[in-house]
Parts: structure tokens; sequence; C-alpha cells
């Protein structure tokens, strides 16, 4: 479903994602780990046409993510990790208006909106304008801006950084839904307790390299190391070892 | 350990603060106008320009100077009697309340211009940030107070050059500016008390989004009553605020602003320091006053209202905006947004609709054009105004589509719509909006012009045609002249970009008022093709809008072709000058020709092959060189000529054209001019570049027709059917054959059909 081919990015003479080759299969929840500054968010803004590539193409559905990004966003969801909105719009009017870019009828818009915001837990703040949400709020309502045209695919940076326990377990419930009913998810993320609850598959990127790939079994050189040790170890300055997949 | 920091040392560490923050933002704006692409601000950049912006602080300083002597001379003639000579140096009791109400009007303008100059509309209030370093509360709001009396680039500018022409005047000469500058140092002592006065009082009452609106209001006041006080010195226009200086009572003299004019004044030395010492008691009391009241607004802690704001009303629960309401035209999710928008942000609606008209309405009426009292009887002039109106809101609403998206642009990335569609929808929708005010100012002038003429309707016609053209333009120049992600108001705008549009809004004026309307033809195709050349321009930026720093590729474009063309006839011009002298021979045509065109390829050429260009036109396509093609269009195009050229002489009007047109005989070098030179170059511009250009955004029909309708129009009006008909011809061969050579044929054989049709059938 998702396919980087010698995805690259450079910034001037900084090197951002080294070329990167990947393949996410249909309905797989992918963990995409790696410390602050790796370059996880450089990849989701290339994945969604944010960011163009220096080398190398990314895939979505065996379309380009640059040159047909209109025709990808079809059948993609996106949160970026510190979503910003329109002033002056409410909450309610952000994702009916999301909604209808997706080319919703008005009225079909409306019905999901208010699913959507019920089901998130947003119905006391509809009528806020959505800058002055809370961050947990924000990611919420970013979420279900994602969800409302459901996509095959989500492309999430960081879904619950900067949320609150039970805010964090809520988006956590929604994620396994969204898994359970066959959605390919895509998913950046330094927690990685989130990652081994949530995710199928995880790779770790390190100084714009992927370091290491796989399920979490595979990863565990030993039987009871834990993803932060196999993070640590892998993304250890000093280590030259690379557990290459 | 170190305790709280004491009153200088903290209002000297916040004043440093003000003045490196200012520094820093004319720096930034500075790099910016330099057309540097995407700038990182913070960076130190270059030093050289520096010497400009302090030259034109003093220049700005000279220039309210001499118009407030003029105000000061327009209140002497209306307040004292005429036969009096009044600079002698004591002022009138009349004169110095005169005096102090302009000091009033300006000190007010100046308080207005920083209460409304943008720190209300944003979300972050700084005392928030103040009040938790370790300075005591009482001491922080001094020192904001005389921080703020001395960080006040516009409290200066507009009281310093009123007290300094009044000290001169009061027999100071010389030394004026300096004791202007101690006269007018308690008077913004008061502003900046004002200030924060209304400022402490507004944030912790007012929601983010009020404020924001309030800011509007008060930024629009502020350029009213500043017209106001600019217009005290304007010889004609001064009669209604002199005429309230006369009216305003004595007691004035008594308060600080009366008691500054009458320190500044007063010849006795004695009476000037009891003045003084009045002016300084009241100021202090005041302040002391004032800092009480500040006190007694912060008793509950320094937190901004409303920051968790409802915004329920009636209204937000009846469903989605506007759906039914504008039922009538059927607009698309952005641009009912938009409209939302318009209709909730005053700052939006103010900045984009309301400071146009106030900005254009203020130069008109204070200006001494004489415009508007003459535009309403000149077509010509109201069509001027009408346009160059909207081209003013364009640049302040169509411009800034980008900015308006500011960081929620991504979302725009997250929907299976191209950006370049959003754009155009917006600029649909502001074209339409900016219609509102030419069709206002027609509704006046039909109703004020007893016969409507057709010079009337065409000027109208002209202006509102240009409107949408702009709209469109602007759009496509906001693409590369705004920073939607920068978080200060005042870098967000290039402003080299918006002098472009300006320039080129101005242009547009000549389209309007040229009494020929073949010429009004050319400029507006010319217009429209300059909007397509932007527009392209600026969609091939769309996809790299949020990328830090990568560029889309070099390709052809349609700008490309314009300016090679321009480039041709400048060069041709100036080579046909240079070595013809006085006389012009068909030789020197050629070799002036052939230089230009061949210069013109060679820059070209070289500039693609240096920026790698894509696309760039071949002479011989992929598919060979398919020279039949370019005959056969050739003959084609040639019979239409022929035909044309036929009909001209059975009409007679042929003859009448040779003998009205500045002919120069070419002789027999007519020949390889027509057929080898002119199909060359020719080609290269209005087929490889302008053609190919459009090409690229465009289907064959109307990349064809414009390309066509270009080529045409440089040619003289006689010959522009035919010459249409083979940019169509040329076209079809360029688009059949992928390469040069077989247009350039088509181009030969046409030519050569006309020559050699001129020479034996007539």
């Amino acid at each position: 479903m998702i396919e980087f081919q010698e995805l690259a990015r450079v910034y001037g003479d900084f090197t951002a994602v080294k070329p990167l080759s990947l393949t996410v299969q249909r309905g797989e929840v992918f963990g995409f780990l790696g410390p602050n500054g790796a370059g996880k968010t450089t990849t989701i803004r290339m994945m969604m046409g944010i960011l163009v590539p220096s080398a190398g193409r990314a895939l979505i559905g065996g379309l380009d993510c640059h040159a047909q990004r209109a025709e990808v966003q079809r059948h993609v969801g996106y949160l970026p990790d510190n979503p910003i909105y329109y002033d002056f719009l409410r909450g309610r009017e952000i994702l009916q208006f999301v909604a209808e870019m997706h080319g919703l009828p008005p009225a079909e818009a409306q019905v999901r909106t208010r699913r959507l915001l019920a089901e998130f837990g947003l119905e006391d703040v509809v009528d806020e304008f959505a800058v002055n949400y809370s961050m947990g709020m924000k990611k919420k309502l970013g979420l279900a801006c994602a969800l409302i045209h459901d996509p095959e695919v989500l492309i999430l940076d960081e879904p619950i950084n900067g949320l609150d326990p039970r805010a964090a377990r809520d988006v956590q419930d929604r994620l396994k839904q969204a898994a359970a009913e066959g959605k390919t998810i895509f998913m950046s993320t330094h927690l990685l307790d989130m990652a081994e609850k949530v995710c199928s598959r995880v790779g770790i990127i390190h100084r714009g390299e992927l370091v290491a790939t796989g399920t979490m079994a595979e990863l565990r050189v030993n039987e009871d190391a834990s993803l932060e040790e196999v993070f640590l170890q892998v993304t250890d300055e000093n280590s030259a070892q690379v557990l290459a997949p | 350990m170190t305790g709280a920091a004491p009153l200088l040392h903290s209002t000297w560490l916040l004043v440093r603060l003000r003045l490196r923050r200012l520094a820093n933002q004319t720096t930034a704006l500075r790099q910016q106008s330099a057309f540097s692409g995407k700038v990182r601000t913070g960076n130190a950049g270059k030093k050289s320009s520096k010497l400009i912006f302090y030259l034109i602080w003093p220049l700005m300083m000279f220039g309210f100077g001499s118009l407030m002597r003029a105000a000061l001379v327009n209140l002497h003639g209306a307040l004292d009697p005429s036969d009096s000579f009044w600079r002698t140096v004591e002022f009138s009791p009349e004169l110095t309340i005169g005096a102090a109400f302009l000091l009033g009007v300006l000190w007010f303008a100046s308080l207005l211009m920083t209460v409304g100059g943008g720190e209300l509309a944003k979300s972050d209030w700084d005392l928030e940030w103040l009040v938790t370093l370790p300075i005591r509360a009482e001491t922080l709001l001094w020192a904001r107070i005389l921080e703020r009396s001395i960080v006040n680039p516009s409290g200066f500018l507009a009281l310093l050059p009123v007290c300094t022409v009044i000290a001169w005047y009061s027999g100071f000469r010389w030394s004026a500016p300096l004791v202007g500058l101690l006269a007018a140092w308690p008077l913004l002592l008061l502003a900046a008390l004002g200030r924060t006065l209304l400022d402490t009082g507004l944030r912790l009452s007012m929601r983010a989004s009020q404020l924001r609106n309030l800011n509007a209001a008060i930024s629009v006041l502020s350029i009213v009553v500043l017209y106001l006080a600019i217009s005290f010195g304007l010889p004609e226009k001064s009669g209604f605020m002199t005429g309230l200086a006369g009216s305003t009572p004595a007691w004035f003299a008594w308060t600080p602003l009366g008691l500054t004019v009458r320190a500044l004044n007063e010849r006795d030395v004695g009476q000037m320091a009891l003045v003084t010492l009045g002016l300084l008691a009241q100021v202090a009391v005041i302040l002391w006053l004032g800092v009480r009241l500040l006190r007694h607004q912060l008793r509950h802690g320094v937190v901004a209202g409303g920051s968790r704001e409802t915004a329920r009303t009636a209204a937000s629960t009846a469903g989605p905006a506007g759906a039914s309401r504008l039922a009538l035209v059927r607009l698309s999710a952005v641009q009912r947004r938009e409209l939302t928008l318009l209709g909730r942000d005053r700052n939006f609606l103010v900045q984009s609709l309301v400071l146009p008209l106030l900005i254009v309405g203020g130069q008109l009426l204070l200006g001494r054009s004489g415009i508007a009292s003459n535009m309403w009887h000149d077509p010509n002039v109201l069509a001027s105004v009408a346009f160059g109106l909207a081209a003013y809101s364009l640049s302040m609403s169509a411009f800034q589509t980008l900015n308006n998206e500011g960081h929620a642009l991504w979302l725009l990335y997250t929907f299976p719509v191209s950006i370049e569609d959003v754009l155009k929808d917006k600029a649909k929708l502001w074209s339409i909006i900016t219609l509102a005010y030419p069709t206002v100012l027609f509704a006046i002038g039909i109703y004020m012009t007893p016969v409507l003429e057709w010079k009337f309707l065409a000027a109208m016609l002209t202006a509102y045609l240009g409107i949408p053209i702009y709209a469109f333009i602007a759009v496509a120049l906001g693409v590369y002249g705004s920073n939607p992600l920068e978080q200060q108001q005042n870098q967000k705008v290039k402003p080299g970009y918006v002098y472009l549009f300006m320039t080129l809004s101005a242009l547009y004026i000549y389209a309007i008022v040229t009494p020929h309307p073949y010429q009004r033809l050319v400029f507006m195709v010319l217009t429209l093709l300059l909007s397509f050349a932007l527009w392209q321009k600026a969609r091939d930026q769309l996809p790299y809008l949020l990328d830090p720093d990568a560029s889309p590729p070099a390709r052809v474009s349609t700008s490309d072709g314009l300016i090679a063309a321009m480039l041709f006839f400048v060069i041709q011009a100036i080579a046909v000058a240079a070595i013809s002298g006085s006389r012009v021979t068909g030789a020197r045509v050629l070799i002036a020709f052939t230089i230009a065109g061949g210069l013109t390829y060679a820059l070209m050429r070289s500039v693609y092959a240096k920026a790698k260009t894509l696309d760039v036109p071949r002479i011989v396509g992929t598919q060979g060189a398919r020279p039949l093609i370019g005959i056969v269009a050739g003959i084609g195009a040639a019979i239409f000529g022929v035909a044309y050229l036929l009909a001209l002489e059975w009409s007679g009007v042929l003859d009448t054209a040779l003998r009205d047109s500045e002919y120069v005989s070419l002789g027999l070098w007519i020949v390889p001019l027509a057929v080898l030179a002119a199909p060359v170059f020719e080609e290269f511009i209005f087929r490889g570049l302008i053609f190919g250009g459009l090409r690229r955004s465009f289907g064959f029909w109307p990349a064809a027709l414009a390309g066509a309708a270009v080529f045409a129009i440089v040619h003289p009006p006689i010959s522009v059917l035919p010459v249409f008909v083979l940019g169509l011809a040329t076209a079809f061969s360029y688009e059949r054959t992928n390469g040069l050579l077989a247009p350039m044929l088509t181009h030969s054989v046409y030519n050569l059909s006309v020559i050699a049709a001129q020479a034996f059938l007539l």
C-alpha cells in the first residue's frame, strides 16, 4: 500500500533522510520510530506532498505522492504533529469544510461531522473557535479531519504526543479500531510503549537512515529485551552495530 | 543573591529589548525587499542598505515638519486678526489654544496608531511573560510606561515635528529640535500611559477574537484622525479643523497640551520655569494616578480575558454557515469559508476592503490633483479611479490569499484538490467582491451624466474587464510575494511584489484612457497574456510552498516568451538606430533584424543552458523533421492571406492604408528578410516560447488562439487578421511535429506567397 523507493531529502548541505526503501502492506499498522530530529516528520511530509523529495519517490496505492498529490489525498487521512487551524472558525465548521473539500455533499458532510465529533467527545466545544482548543482537543479534531472521508490509509505524525493519559488512551483505542477495520496506518512516534501496544511492525530511523525494521519479535535480540532496549541500542551514537533487516 | 531589579535598570533592559526587536524587524523587512526568496529571519544579513534607512527617518520628519509649519500658518490665518504679523515671538492666546488643539489631535492620532498598531491583534500578551521576571509589579509598570515613551516611532513622528516648529517660531531657532524633543517627551509619557491603560484594560476584559476586531476599528480610526491632523496643513482644506480649533474653550490652555505650548512660547524665564513646573507636576500626578489605576486593573493578576472563548450565539447553532442563504450563487467550500471569515474577522474585512477605500479616498480628497472634482465629469478619470481602487483592494485581498491561509496552509495539502483550483476559486471570489467599488462609482457616474456616451461605456467596460484579470495577477504574484508561515504580520508580505503589482495596475490605466480602440485591444490582449504567464509561474511554485528550500525545476514558460519578445523589439530598435543613421534601407533593416534575433536567441539559449531548463524548443522534433506538414499548413495560411489581400485591393482599403502608413521600401531585401530571417527568429520566440509555454498549461486551442493573438497584435492593424491565421497554422505545424522546422517552413511559404502576390497580382 505504501512504498518508498530510494526516497531521500537534503536541506542544503544537511541530509535529513538518506535513500530509504520500505514497503508497508495493506492493513499493517507501521510504527516509524526514531529520536527527535531523525527525519520522521520530513519523511511524512514527503508522503503528503508538502515537501518535495530530493531523490527517489514515495508511492501510496501505486500513485506518486508528489506528482499525483491530489489523487493520493483521496485515499489518505493525515494528522500533523502540531495541527494549526484557521482563526475565527469553530471546530464543527472546520470539520464540515474538510469534509466538503473531500467532495462529500454538504448534507452527508454534516452527518459525518456530527458523528465524529460525538465519537471523539468534542460535542462540548464544537462551538468554540478551534484555535483556542487545548493540544488534546486539537489532536482529536485533527484525527477527526483525517477520518472524515473514510480513507484507506492513515498517516499520523506523533498522534499522542502531548496528550494527557485519558486523551492518549482515547486516541489509541480509535487507532486500534481503525486498524481492525482494515485501514493501513503509518505513524511516527518516539513513545515506545504506544508503538508496542498498537503497531504490528516498526522501523527505527536514526540520523536519516533506517537502521532496523521488523515485528516486535524480530527486533528483540533476546527473549526479554524491551523495545526500549532495542531502540537505545540501535540509536546509540557510539555503537556501530546495525540491525539490518 | 540578587534582589528585585531597580527601576532604572529594568527600564534600560526593557528599552534595549524593544529597540533590539525594532532593529531586527526593520532588518528583516529590508532583506525581504531584495527579492531574496525565502528568507530565514534572525540572521544578521548584509548591512549595506542601513544608510538609506537612517536617511529616510530625517526626511519623513522634515516632510511632516513642513506640513506642521503650514498648519501653524493656517491656524494663525484663521485665529489671529488679519493685520497682525504672526511671526512675533509671542503667540496670541487664541493661537496658543489653537496650537494646543493641533497638538492634541496629533497626540490622539499617535495614541491610536500605537494601540491599533497590531499588538492587540496578537494572541500573546508580553505582560504575561514580563510579570514572571523578578521585578516588583510597581517597578514593572513604571518601566513599561517609560519604555513605551521612548520606543514609540509613530509618537515621535507625530509630536516631534510640531513641537520643533512651535519652538522655532517661539524664538529658539537652531536649538528648536532639542527643545522640541524635551517638550514632546512629557506628552509621549502621557501617550505611553494611555496606551498601557488601554491595552491592559482591553486585554483583561476582551477575548482574543474581539481584540482583533477592535484592533481593526482602532486602526481605521487612527487613519481618520491622522487625515484630520494632516488637513490642518493643507491649503483650502484646513477650514474645518481650524474652525474647531477656534471654538476650543480657554481652559484648554491649562491642560498639559496647552501648558506645553505656553512653556515653549513663554519668553520670560521665570514665567517659563513656572509653566514648565506646572506641566511637569500635572504629568507626574496623571502618571501616578494612572499607575494606581493600572495596579487596580491588575489586582486579580495578569490573566488575559476569555482565553477559552465560547462563540455560542443564536446564529451558531443554525447549521452549516451560509448553505441556504447563498443558494443563489453556487459557491465552492473555499469561497464560503472565505466569506465566513470576512464576516467574522473585522481585521481581515478592514484590511482588504475598508482600508483601500479610506486610503485612496483620503488621497483624492486631500490631494491637490483635483481628481475628486473631475472624476464625475470625465469618464476616463472615473474609470481610472474605479479601477485603481479595485486594484488597490486586490493588493490587500487577492494578493494575500496564501497569507490568509497562514499556518493552516497544511490543510490544503490534505485535500484531493489541486492548490491551483483553490487559488482559482479565491481569485474568482475576490474579483466579484472587488467589482463592488467600480459598480458604485459607475452608478453615481451614470446618475450624474446627462447623456450616456460611448466613451463612458468603453472606459467602464475596460475597467470592468481589467478587474478579473488583475485578480488573477494579484493571486499569482501573491504566491511569490507572501510568507504565509511568518509570525510577524509586517513580514508576511515582500514589498517588492506589491510594488510590482501596483506598477502593473498603473499600466492598465493606459488601456482605460487611450483614445484608440486598437491600442486598447492590444493592451488588453497583452495584459491577459501576462496574467497567464504569471499564473503559470505561480502554478509551478505551488507544490513547493511549504518546502523551506526546494524550488521547482526550470521549464520553458510563457513569461520567457514575453521577455524574449520584448528583448527582441528593443534590440532591433537600438540596432536600426545604430546602423542606419539618417537613412533606413532594406539591407540595414535585414542586418538589424538578424542581430536582434540572433542576440535574443543566444541569450535565451545560454540562460536555459545555465538553468538546465526542461523542454527547450528544438529545430527538429522527436518524430523527425516532417517538412511536408509545415509546407501544407503554409499553403493553407497563404491562400487565406492572398485572398485577404485581393479583397482589400478590391475594396480600395489597401491603397489608403499604404498611403497613410510611413512605408519604407525595402526593395528586394524583403525577400531574405521575410523568407529566412523572420521565420527563423519569430518562430523561436512566438511558437517555441510563447505558444510552447502556453501549451504546457492549456489545451491546443486556447494556447494556439492566445499565441496567435499576441503574434497578430505586434503586426500593423491592417495585417492582423491574416497574421492571426498564420499564427494558428504555425501553431498547428509545431503541435504536429514538436519541432521548429515545420512552423518555420509554414511561415516562409506564407510570407513568400504574400510578397509574390503583392509583386505580381496587384
